[in-house]
């Protein structure tokens, strides 16, 4: 596993005021690449491309902070543990289904 | 094989079904397959990776059993923001260590709410890579995808997730500092 730092992307210098259609164009092609972007799965080109973007682009900025925060929460959600009195039963169940099959 | 086992098949279980019953059956499932499987199996994987393929085919199974429904499918573009708003949606954990944020019962919540709602084969892509912490290439030995669909698969599980938390509004609370918040 890779683990991934918690904290939300790099702060980039330049402006974040720029305004366009979200839905569209760069935004829309950066949506598609966030999950490898967040992976470190993408060649050092397009990481520049989508850091140059990200700086542009407020929203694009928030959203992704949004994305790496789900993944780091998934990362960390603690599973409930079995007792040693559930390992015992369910081993017994186990066996006594393999015995009657 | 039992021992050794156990425990990360049932958190593998527990985090696909949502709940202790169902995952406790899913866990003897998937021992009892095993053990009438050990003659077949050759070691070529390790028995954590053939554990895990047989856990997930077990809860398809177990699954289609209960629901009866087909799947649906989550398109990229269904999670494309077509506003300002839906862009700016947050999580709120800035300044927090992950732990810390997890202990807001109503972000716990929020999050075992949003998993547990994925369609199955998105959810299963998603507990391997990010809750299990495997790679994207045992997770294609373990559902039979290749990596280009395993990956596919965990960007709209992880955007999936991501929609609904930030859509939940949920606030700073102060639970961690209170305690007593574990489920």
């Amino acid at each position: 596993m890779t683990k991934k730092k918690t904290s939300a992307p790099k702060k980039r210098s330049g402006p974040s005021s720029h305004r366009h259609t979200h839905a569209q164009g760069h935004c829309a092609d950066l949506l598609r690449q966030l999950s490898a972007y967040i992976d470190d799965e993408l060649p050092s080109d397009i990481c520049r491309e989508i850091r140059r973007h990200l700086g542009a682009c407020a929203n694009c900025e928030v959203f992704i902070a949004s994305l790496q925060h789900t993944v780091t929460l998934c990362r960390h959600r603690p599973a409930p543990q079995l007792t040693s009195v559930d390992r015992m039963n369910m081993r017994r169940a186990i066996l006594d289904a393999a015995n009657a099959r | 094989m039992y021992r050794d086992h156990v425990d990360l098949i049932y958190r593998y279980a527990h985090r696909l079904c949502g709940e202790t019953e169902s995952a406790k059956d899913l866990v003897q499932e998937t021992f009892l397959n095993a053990y009438q499987g050990l003659k077949d199996f050759r070691g070529e994987a390790q028995v954590s990776t053939w554990l895990y393929t047989i856990a997930s085919r077990a809860c398809i199974r177990m699954r289609r059993k209960r629901k009866g429904e087909p799947e649906h499918e989550l398109s990229l573009e269904e999670f494309v923001p077509t506003s300002e708003g839906e862009f700016r949606l947050q999580i709120p954990i800035d300044g927090l260590s992950p732990e810390e944020a997890l202990q807001n019962k109503e972000l716990r919540q929020a999050l075992d709410q949003a998993i547990d709602k994925l369609p199955q084969k998105y959810r299963m892509a998603l507990v391997l890579r990010d809750m299990e912490g495997l790679s994207a290439k045992e997770v294609g030995t373990i559902m039979g995808l290749n990596e280009r669909a395993v990956k596919s698969r965990l960007h709209r599980a992880r955007l999936f997730v991501r929609r609904e938390l930030s859509a939940r509004g949920i606030t700073h609370h102060d639970d961690h500092k209170s305690g007593g918040l574990r489920s």
